[in-house]
């Protein structure tokens, strides 16, 4: 009985913070406003079947896929390189990643908006030597280009803390029996890594499908994101219902891809642990 | 939506704190409480009001008809003076927010013009004395874009790809394109509003971006052509950057107006009638919309306002431009389908 | 005449300003069992790493057949490693982590098929191919972690500590098994560990050290029977170690009393340690003793008793078969063979690592 009681403002917590409000995401999704009360309808569910708003869908996994892939491409090496050092230029290095995740998200999303900017940075560079000026504002390359801004150090973190503490002694073991650092690296080291691959890619995919504000400031509603659908809807056109419908059916995304990933962790865990 | 009853929730719980902190000091006293959008007065006609009348003026701002409409909707808060645009007008009137104004003790009324006057929303001139007005329209480049820009069309125009904002907005963006084909932009007829709808999907490729407020950065960034912006946005513009100039297309368009109100409640009732009466003095209403540049009702001022400003289409659209223009309605549940029109352009590839 | 495989030449080796290893020079010969013996500390790991490749000398130099390799990467050393934790792959099954080299070598599949399963027979774990390595118990790692050097076939193969985290009953069984194993296969093995008796059972030759330098290389017999210095005396089995004097040759004076020996050219009168082993002691009646003392402990050890006897201001330190009982009073007696001179200048500082 004791153990219990510490656990009760927790509990309330989660009832408050996380249970009431998917319980209510349900019963709008669930439901639309006819005369005056509410009614059980699968209106909203049909509504977010229609062609138009599954486009929308597909282009917000692919473009969370994107900028994963990217992610993790920029992102591995980095972990690698960081995890290399001496503890002193390590922490050094962390820091500088980390540092811009102090700063404001929408502040730093917005300095890209004077970096790709007809009259911006790159374009007044390309202007003074002479070449044409480019589009890279309000197209789905600046929206992966901002996603992956925000969400790389949830990349480099994770598969860093994991290669920090690779048993060098493995490392030892594979050189002694014969593999070089391309084999030592193919052979041991990645395949050790992969629980952290796996913890990065879901936490840049899961943001990345979600966002909404940086697909506003970077996408100029040209490339609409699941996520500014269920927000125009919230905050814009007022339709709780399709909104919630929405957002339930992201959370099925969520939670599908969640699920592979932790059956692919699972089944790499157990060799592991 | 937990974020929308959050905000609620805290704005609830400030208006309540600022509440206390207002009342505490309102009770009876020669005082006078205005809460009024940022920068929409010239504040040395408060300093006038004051030293003519020996009412002590407190002023408040808001930057958004909801931000002031979740303050006043208590009913604690003790502003003696408001200041809705048209369509939020209507809905706090609705809910029972406002006091009638007792005209008597407004006679400078007179001097605002007749069709500022028994507007949709307020039929028996009871609740509501416009203070500005102004319309929607194209804000354009003229560096980009020499030829005359009289007509929506030249936003469907290909040669302008990827130069053009549009409106962040269901009504505003709709209204631009049913204004274009003719149709009224409060058209209850599904037909219209789809053919709307579609011409706007078919313009998407055009449109570099859809914006709100950061529309006016970027027309006077030079980084677009054309925009569509409401006039006192782009008489803002046209003051920071030269080249941009501002029409209202023939077609029609959309007409707003912000209008002064007394709130459920006020404690100095006659004070507040006394600095409405104030502001509709020719000569005070005269000095304000040159201080703002924005459109007065009042016909005294405008006898008093430099010709130029009185010639210059941005400020006083021509009587043609204006004779298709139209100011929103509520649409009752029909406005559903404006949402959904405009999701689905939102959402369509392009 | 055996064949020099190995040649370790003048080795220093320092970490920041630490001196791990002071110009050690050393030998393997082929086939040759050499154990590196010492404390925690004394430089055989680095000794052993430096062979690997693992470590980079900084002076001296490292032979192998005759010819410098030194620059050569480890992974290109006709040497393999057993390592202390044996360092398993964790995602690879048991015969994923034997393949690892034949993999690396690009041998066809089948062949390493044939390999691994000879292995798995040789360390006596057949059938356990498809298991996780985090399955098996810490001796069956540790055959696997044999099973995987081994089966590259190496020239030399090292083994760091390879028994230290087996329980003791193990421990004796896989000495046993390596040692068989070595003679079989005809490999050279360098061996390093701090257990004195492991290396007295298994090695062909030992090489005691201590602080970085070698103190003593030799057969087993010769390491035990004729330490060169106490404290190889003391790390080699147990001893009782005490100063005195020689008077002259074969006479020495410690405890008060002189000892008939059989030790000579240390000179008149020069101060030295005398290394007595516990089991050397006869404990006689009083009368009889060339001490006298009183037992102060008695603990028994299995195969003999350990007694602890307060006699000429010492406690000696005695092995025997027969009990005798604490309070007793009791008489030592030291045969002229079992006292083992030794130059006092030999004599490290390392004195508390006799326990072991």
């Amino acid at each position: 009985m004791r153990s219990k009681t510490p656990a009760y403002p927790y509990i309330v917590w989660m009832a408050i913070f996380i249970i009431i409000p998917v319980i209510l995401v349900f019963y709008y999704a669930f439901t639309k406003t006819e005369s005056g009360g509410m009614v059980f309808t699968l209106e909203n569910f049909a509504r977010a079947f229609e062609p138009i708003y599954l486009g929308v869908m597909w282009r917000s996994i692919r473009l969370a896929f994107f900028c994963t892939v990217i992610c993790l491409v920029l992102g591995y090496p980095v972990a690698y390189i960081v995890a290399q050092r001496k503890t002193g230029t390590r922490d050094i290095i962390l820091f500088l990643i980390i540092v811009p995740m102090w700063m404001n998200f929408l502040l730093r999303t917005y300095a890209w908006l004077t970096i790709l900017e007809q009259n911006g940075i790159i374009n007044s560079v390309l202007a003074s030597a002479g070449l044409p000026k480019l589009n890279l504002l309000y197209n789905e390359g600046a929206v992966i280009l901002g996603m992956v801004y925000n969400f790389l150090p949830f990349m480099i973190l994770p598969i860093h803390t994991i290669l920090k503490k690779t048993d060098l002694s493995l490392v030892e073991a594979a050189q002694d029996l014969g593999a070089n650092g391309i084999n030592v690296f193919l052979r041991v080291v990645f395949p050790l890594s992969v629980p952290g691959v796996i913890s990065g890619i879901t936490m840049v995919f899961m943001p990345a499908v979600t966002a909404f504000i940086i697909s506003n400031l970077l996408g100029g509603k040209q490339v609409v994101l699941i996520g500014n659908l269920i927000e125009d809807q919230f905050l814009n056109v007022y339709n709780w219902h399709f909104g919630s419908a929405l957002s339930v059916i992201l959370m099925i995304i969520i939670v599908i891809t969640i699920g592979i990933f932790s059956v692919a962790e699972r089944d790499e865990g157990g060799a592991v642990l | 939506m937990n974020l929308a009853v959050f905000k609620r929730v805290l704005s609830a719980v400030l208006v309540l704190i600022l509440s206390f902190a207002v009342s505490s000091c309102s009770g009876g006293k020669n005082e006078l409480y205005v809460y009024n959008w940022g920068d929409y007065i010239d504040t040395e006609i408060l300093t006038e009001f004051e030293a003519q009348t020996g009412i002590k003026v407190i002023y408040d701002t808001f930057d958004s008809n909801e931000t002031m409409y979740t303050k006043l909707k208590p009913g604690s808060a003790s502003y003696d003076i408001a200041v809705p645009s048209d369509y939020m007008f209507e809905k706090m009137k609705n809910e029972g927010m406002l006091e009638k104004i007792n005209f008597d003790n407004i006679p400078n009324y007179k001097y605002i013009a007749d069709r500022f006057k028994g507007m949709h929303f307020d039929t028996d001139n009871e609740y509501f004395v416009t203070y500005m007005w102004g319309t929607v329209g194209i804000l354009y480049n003229t560096e980009m874009v020499t030829e005359p820009v009289d007509s929506w069309d030249i936003l469907w125009d290909e040669k302008y790809a990827g130069q053009i904002f549009m409106y962040d907005s269901q009504r505003d963006a709709l209204a631009t394109s049913l204004k274009r084909l003719g149709f009224s932009l409060n058209t209850t007829d599904l037909n219209e509003l789809t053919l709307a709808k579609m011409e706007l999907i078919k313009q998407k490729p055009l449109v570099q971006a859809y914006l709100g407020d950061p529309v006016k950065d970027k027309m006077i960034g030079g980084e677009g052509a054309m925009a569509v912006v409401y006039s006192g946005d782009a008489m803002f513009s046209i003051g920071e950057n030269e080249s941009l100039a501002y029409a209202v297309p023939k077609e029609g368009t959309n007409i707003w107006m912000d209008g002064i109100v007394i709130p459920k409640g006020a404690k100095n009732k006659e004070n507040a009638e006394k600095f409405i009466n104030f502001l509709c003095d020719p000569a005070i209403a005269a000095k304000n919309t040159e201080y703002i540049g924005f459109s007065t009702p009042n016909s005294g001022a405008l006898e008093l306002i430099p010709e130029d400003m009185k010639n210059d289409p941005t400020y006083w659209p021509s009587e043609e431009s204006l004779a298709n223009c139209e100011m929103f309605f509520d649409l009752g549940s029909f406005i559903e389908e404006y949402d959904k029109a405009w999701t689905e352009v939102l959402a369509a590839s392009n | 005449m055996a064949k020099r495989l190995i040649d370790l030449v003048n080795v220093t080796k320092k970490f920041n300003d630490v001196t791990v290893l002071h110009n050690i020079s050393l030998y393997i010969n082929k086939n040759e069992f050499l154990t590196l013996l010492g404390p925690s500390g004394c430089g055989k790991t680095t000794t052993l790493r430096i062979i690997a490749g693992f470590e980079y000398p900084t002076k001296g130099d490292l032979l192998f057949d005759g010819e410098s390799i030194l620059n050569l990467p480890p992974y290109k050393r006709r040497v393999n490693t057993v390592f202390q934790r044996y360092a398993l792959f964790p995602h690879l099954n048991v015969a994923d982590n034997i393949a690892f080299g034949l993999r690396i070598k690009k041998m066809r599949e089948n062949v390493i098929k044939e390999k691994v399963e000879g292995m798995l027979k040789l360390v006596n774990l057949k059938g356990f191919e498809k298991r996780p390595v985090s399955s098996l118990s810490g001796g069956q790692q540790q055959r696997i972690a044999i099973a995987r050097a081994l089966v590259n076939e190496p020239e030399v193969l090292l083994l760091d500590e390879p028994l230290g985290a087996l329980d003791l009953k193990l421990r004796k069984e896989m000495q046993i098994e390596l040692k068989n194993m070595q003679q079989k296969l005809g490999i050279t093995f360098v061996y390093v560990t701090h257990d004195q008796e492991e290396a007295l059972t298994m090695s062909d030759t030992i090489a005691v050290m201590n602080n970085g330098v070698i103190g003593q290389i030799g057969a087993p017999e010769d390491i035990y029977n004729e330490p060169k210095n106490a404290f190889i005396a003391d790390f080699i089995g147990e001893s009782n170690i005490i100063e005195g004097i020689m008077r002259e040759d074969y006479l020495a004076e410690f405890a008060g009393a002189k000892f008939k020996c059989v030790d000579a050219g240390f000179g008149q009168m020069s101060g030295v340690d005398v290394v007595i082993r516990p089991e050397d002691i006869k404990i006689t009646n009083e009368s009889e003793g060339q001490l006298k003392g009183t037992v102060l402990n008695t603990t028994f050890k299995g195969v003999h008793y350990e007694m602890l006897v307060q006699a000429a201001g010492f406690v000696w330190k005695i092995h025997s078969t027969k009990m005798s009982k604490p309070g007793e009073n009791v008489g030592l007696f030291i045969g002229p063979d079992e006292i083992h001179i030794m130059k006092k200048d030999a004599k490290p500082e390392g004195e508390v690592l006799n326990e072991e």
